[in-house]
Parts: structure tokens; sequence; C-alpha cells
């Protein structure tokens, strides 16, 4: 069991040049490993899933994405649609390339649910129109459609503090509508959540790359997205995603089509490797998170 | 006995040694009443004896009775409805005042907040670390300290100085003086807030001043607020001391009945002083709770 299983790589759509191309990309911080040299291109039209242990480099690895962390073989080894995240200022263009959700979904707790779903518009929108917008909120209907799509309309003057974890994320989630990224990452997005709200999360989490519907704009663009999310739970896995990346020690353990994810590798990605194998991984892993 | 108390409480042991602090204070503060009691009984010219003599107890008596209107000429101003027009227009006076002086402080430190907070200059809320944005701080955190240092009684004395008395000289020296206040207690409730809101919003491609205009400014507004308001009950009762340098408002005029002997004047002058000071207590209560969000 503890050898490692060939790479192999997830559905292919039939695009020549990936959107997404990682080339050997690293990220040390002092003594600790947070990356190591790793290969990765992903398509436009992949969903793919990051599991792993903590500490596995998934983080870093979506950071890097982000353009939130800088590779130690600098910028260029990170690129999405023939950019390097981690050289654009913020803006329009970052805004519109790369997008994060992250496990606690960052709200401003003391602005209305309205103010936190156009904030997603903030890379777009000029200084002026953003200062505007906190009188009269400039797209309004934009972000009252957004809200509708993920189910609560009726939040919309609330204020996050008051929401629940659930109502949190689809505030989070229709933030990330308003903005509109190409590549939509989410890190453990649902590990916060009970099954139910995790099932509900996660296909509007992957509403926003699959489906027009999904965006403010309905552009027509979701067969050039991506999402690339991390989280432990091969059902979730298996139902919503096309690709699963396994991460162990900062490098690629496994890379397989979603559907072929079962428990006998998950087990084995997790294994603490001293007599803690039987133990039901992902049950323990998931209530720690949570 | 000090040399004793210091080997005692030598930490030998967490617990122990704090113990043994505890004790050693009760000890100091009793002697410390001792010493102290002993300084004033025994020095002639403390003027504690006065408190003890029947002349003195007469004096007040005295007071309050003229307070109440004995002794007085002519009808009592409680019961002319032009008197009471007339103070109650100063107590306005005074009320603008006030409003005024927590105007200048409250405009002041709203837009010095950010820029005298820490986290906002060093770039750890958004942007990166600059040199103006260091040297801002650093300008910003001396004129808080310099504008809190002084007194509002010094900053009106200064300030009747080249303005003409009146209510502005008073709510200038009391916005200056609330300015340092509020708005050092404001930037360190931004220095304390949860960065990850703000790292949120950049990475949906804000610049620095939008995280600072939807990530920070919301989070800080309702404690400024509620900052603006306590503040607001100290100044109604500090406005009556500034008033007293020719500054206008209830303090003006309480100090010249005063020099006129009026005491009747001065006693209805006081009750329109209470009553502004719990109209504004109650108002200010009132206003703290509806900004308290979440």
């Amino acid at each position: 069991m503890s050898a490692v299983r060939p790479v192999r790589t997830g559905e292919q759509v039939a695009t020549p040049e990936p959107l997404i191309t990682i080339k050997s990309a690293a990220k040390v911080y002092g003594n600790n490993r947070g990356l190591s040299p790793l290969n990765l291109a992903i398509h436009a039209g992949e969903r793919v899933a990051l599991v792993g242990p903590s500490g596995s480099g998934k983080t870093t690895l979506l950071r890097l994405l982000a353009g939130a962390l800088v590779p130690d073989e600098g910028p260029n080894s990170v690129s999405i649609n023939g950019k390097s995240p981690a050289n654009l200022k913020p803006g329009r263009e970052l805004a519109s390339l790369v997008g994060i959700v992250s496990q606690r979904f960052d709200l401003v707790p003391h602005l209305p649910v309205m103010h936190n779903v156009l904030a997603g518009r903030l890379g777009h929108w000029s200084l002026a129109r953003s200062i505007l917008s906190l009188v009269w909120p400039m797209e309004r209907r934009a972000a009252q459609q957004a809200l509708a799509r993920v189910g609560i309309a009726d939040k919309i003057n609330e204020r996050p503090g008051r929401l629940s974890g659930g109502e949190q994320q689809r505030v989070a989630i229709a933030r990330m509508m308003m903005q509109s990224p190409l590549v939509v990452l989410a890190d453990e997005p649902v590990a916060s959540l009970d099954p139910a709200r995790a099932e509900e999360g996660m296909a509007l989490l992957v509403g926003l790359v699959h489906s027009d519907l999904g965006h403010a704009n309905g552009d027509g663009r979701s067969s050039e997205r991506a999402l690339i999310a991390s989280l432990h739970t091969a059902s979730l896995i298996r139902r919503h995603f096309t690709r699963v990346v396994g991460l162990r020690d900062s490098r690629v353990h496994f890379d397989l089509p979603a559907g072929e994810l079962d428990d006998a590798v998950l087990d084995e990605l997790y294994d603490l490797g001293d007599g803690y194998g039987d133990v039901e991984p992902l049950a323990g892993l998931a209530a720690r998170d949570g | 006995m000090e040399r004793t108390g210091i080997q005692q409480s030598r930490p030998t042991g967490g617990q122990r040694a704090r113990f043994n602090v505890l004790r050693w204070s009760v000890y100091a503060a009793a002697l410390l009443v001792v010493i102290a009691w002993a300084f004033i009984l025994l020095d002639g010219n403390s003027g504690f004896g006065d408190l003890f003599r029947e002349r003195t107890w007469q004096n007040a008596g005295g007071f309050i009775a003229s307070l109440a209107g004995q002794g007085s000429d002519g009808p009592s101003p409680f019961v002319q409805a032009a008197r009471w027009r007339d103070t109650g227009r100063l107590a306005l006076n005074t009320l603008a005042m006030s409003i005024l002086a927590m105007g200048i402080a409250g405009a002041g430190a709203l837009v010095l907040l950010m820029p005298g907070a820490r986290n906002v200059s060093d770039g750890t809320l958004g942007g990166a670390p600059s040199r103006t944005g260091a040297l801002v701080y650093g300008a910003v955190r001396i004129l808080y300290t310099l504008t809190r240092a002084i007194p509002e009684l010094v900053w009106a004395m200064l300030i009747v100085f080249f303005l003409s008395p009146g209510i502005i000289p008073g709510a200038l020296a009391l916005g200056i003086h609330n300015l340092g206040i509020v708005g050092r207690l404001t930037s360190e409730v931004v220095e304390n807030l949860d960065p990850a809101p703000a790292r949120a919003l950049r990475a949906a491609g804000a610049s620095s001043p939008k995280v600072l205009l939807y990530g920070v400014f919301p989070q800080a507004l309702p404690m400024f607020l509620t900052f603006l308001m306590y503040r607001w009950e100290v100044v109604i009762r500090t406005t009556v001391v500034v008033g007293f340098l020719n500054a206008g408002g209830l303090g003006r005029e309480f100090r010249l009945r005063m020099s006129w002997f009026h005491y009747e004047d001065v006693a209805l002058l006081l009750v329109w002083y209470l009553l502004l000071v719990i109209a504004v207590d109650i108002l200010s209560a009132q206003l703290r709770r509806r900004v308290r969000w979440d």
C-alpha cells in the first residue's frame, strides 16, 4: 500500500492548451516545505479536487494560483490563461482571472450582505464608483439575482455576523458570482458545514464554473472556466468533480479521474503509517476540520 | 518589615509568589493610609481642621439658603418666565457648543483614523508598506498625543486669546482635545481588526483605498460612533468649565452671577445644567444602542 501510485491524468477535455500550467513551482517557508517542485496542467472545464492530509501543501498550492504567494522559482512558473497571477496588480485583470473562496468565507461582518456581494465587483469598478456604491448601490439588481440564485434573496439587508455558516458561504459564493473569474479556487469550502449544507454548498460552487446560470452576466464562458477545491469527502468528490489530485508531503501522490476515487485510495493517502490505518480517516479529518 | 517582604515575595513558584504580592500590597496600603493621615493631622496648614469648625458649616448653610432665595430682594428668578427663557437660551448655546465640539473632534478623527492605524500604514490591511505611510502615521500619532495631552481648559485659554469670545472658541478647545482622545481610541480599534475580510477583498481585485473603504471602515464605524457619544457626555459637563473663560453658554453666566452674588440665578443655571446633562446622557445612551450592530 505504501508504494506511490503511478500518476495518471484525469479526463482530458479536447483543448490543446491547458488553462492552468504549473511548472516545477515550489514554496519553502524557512525550514518548512510548503510545496515541493510540482507540475500540473488543468484544462478549461475541469473541476479538480485537491485531497491530502493537513500540511500536504493544498493551501500553498491554492495561494500560489491566486497570486497571493510568489513561487520560489519566480512568478512565471504559474500560468493561468497565459498570465502569471503573482505578476498582476489587484484590479480588473486579476479579478477576472482568478478568485478564491476561503474556509471562513471572510465576509466583512458589519457591512450589509448586499455590499458584501457587490464587493465582488470592486476589481472591476473605479474608486469613485466604489465609493458611490456604498451610498447608492450600483448593480443592485445583479446582486439581488446572485443572492436569489444561492437561495438567500431575503437576507440582502442582513449583516453577515447574524447569518449561519451555510448562509455566509452562500454570500461568499454570490460575491464570487459577481467577480466572475475564469478560475475559481476554494480552500476547504465545506469543512465547517454539516453534510446537507456541504452538499448544497458544493453544488453551488460547481455551478460557478459549470453553468452559465451561475454567473451574474451569463457571458457564456462556462466551458472556459475551471474549479479547484480542497476537501476531504470522497462522496462529494465523486459527485461534483471530474478529477482528483492527492497531495502528500507536498508532492502529487496520485492524479485520477474523480470517478476512480475509492476509499482504499484515500485510506492510503491519509495513512498515518503507525497503526492508525484502520481508523476511518475521513470521518476523523472532517470532524477535526469542522 | 520591608526587607522581609521582599524576601518572602521572591518567586519560588507561580502560585505562592502571587499570593505574597497580594498580601504585602495590603500591608503597604495600610501603612500608606497611616502615613497619609499622620501627614494631614500634623500639618497645621492643611485646612483639614476647618471641616470641623462650626463657622464652616454656618457658611455652607448660608450659601445653600441664598441659593434657595433667602435674603434676596425682588421676585425669585424661578417664578419669572423671562429668566427661564434667557437662561434656557444659554443652555441651548451650551448644547450647541458641545455638538459643535463633537463635530470638530468627529470630523478630524474620521479623516485620521486610518492613517493613524499601524496596520493600515504598514500595509497589513491593504497595499504595500511605504515611507509616506510611515511618516503620516508618525505625524498623526504625535498630533493625537499633543491634542490629548493639553487639557481643554488650556486650549480654551489659548484660543480665547485670538478669537472673540463666544461658543466658537469653547467648541474649538473641546473639539481639539477630544480629537486626540476619539482619534486614538478609533485608530486602536482599526489596529485590532481581523485582517481576513480585508485580504479577501484584495483577492477579489480591490485596490488599497477600496479595501479600506469596504473592509476596514464599516467595521470601525460603530465603535467610532460609540466613542464619540461617550465623549459627548463628558464634553457637555466640561462646557461649563470652558465657559468660565468668556467662552459663552451657561459657564460664563455662572461665573458672572457668582461674582455678582446673584445666588438664586446661580441656582437656576444649575437646574438647567442638570437638565442638560441628564438629557445628553439619555440621548447618548439611545444613540449608542442604535449603532451597536451585531
